[in-house]
């Protein structure tokens, strides 16, 4: 259960720093309420798996969904550049969560 | 030699102050450590207090840099402080186990974070450079 909080916790993250751009490109009552609300359940749910998990797995883990995502949004909603070494760092993030997951 | 270091430290060049951003760096770090450590160990208001004040100062403090110096640099620096701090605190203050393996994913883990931040900031600075 702490993992699927874990992953809860990056994509909350994600919806936090896709409303950070949109706050930086286009201010809106919308964009501050993504920035704000994203951040504060991705907290929540980070101090949640936290219970189980080691703190610093669990901030690593989090920190690697949350740049993932938003890359993803990046490259699939903003049309940012899907470069090969882009998409080789985001399978060894992957790669690493799935293995940290495992030995857990 | 301390007059050379305090001209460096108050030299104006228009971005900030070179030698005080990389110093806010590590300070924004720091706060972030703390505030990691205190999402999963406080427990009064006090202490969750300081976690929203520590996560209000990293964050805003991040935010400034990414603006003075080189995104991709300060992410690099941020989040390997910020990974490495954890761990050790973990060991050091709360005496925690890592097994070899663990080590060997969390590492590959900041090396693919840092590695996509990096390649993202240079793409975005060769963009930069079309428009």
């Amino acid at each position: 259960m702490s993992w699927i909080f874990l992953i809860i916790a990056g994509c909350c993250e994600v919806i936090g720093v896709t409303g950070l751009t949109k706050v930086n490109t286009s201010p809106s009552f919308s964009s501050f309420f993504m920035l704000i609300g994203g951040f504060i359940l991705s907290l929540y749910f980070l101090s949640l798996s936290m219970n189980e998990i080691p703190m610093s797995i669990a901030y690593a883990v989090w920190t690697g969904i949350g740049t993932v995502g938003s890359t993803l949004v990046g490259m699939y909603v903003f049309d940012e550049p899907k470069d090969k070494w882009r998409i080789t760092f985001i399978a060894l993030i992957i790669v690493s969560v799935i293995g940290l997951k495992l030995v857990d | 030699m301390t007059l050379w270091f305090l001209a460096g430290f108050f030299d104006y060049d228009g971005k900030g102050n070179l030698f005080m951003n990389w110093f806010l760096i590590v300070v924004s770090a720091i706060f972030e450590v703390a505030w990691v450590i205190g999402l999963k160990h406080s427990d009064n208001v006090l202490e969750w207090m300081l976690t929203v004040i520590s996560i209000c100062i990293s964050f805003l403090l991040l935010l400034y840099l990414t603006k003075k110096l080189p995104t991709g640099t300060v992410y690099t620096i941020f989040v390997g402080l910020g990974t490495l701090g954890t761990i050790l605190c973990e060991i050091i203050l709360f005496d925690a186990h890592f097994s070899p393996m663990k080590m060997v994913f969390i590492l590959s883990l900041i090396c693919g974070i840092i590695g996509l931040k990096y390649q993202t900031s240079k793409l975005e600075a060769k963009e930069g450079d079309k428009s």
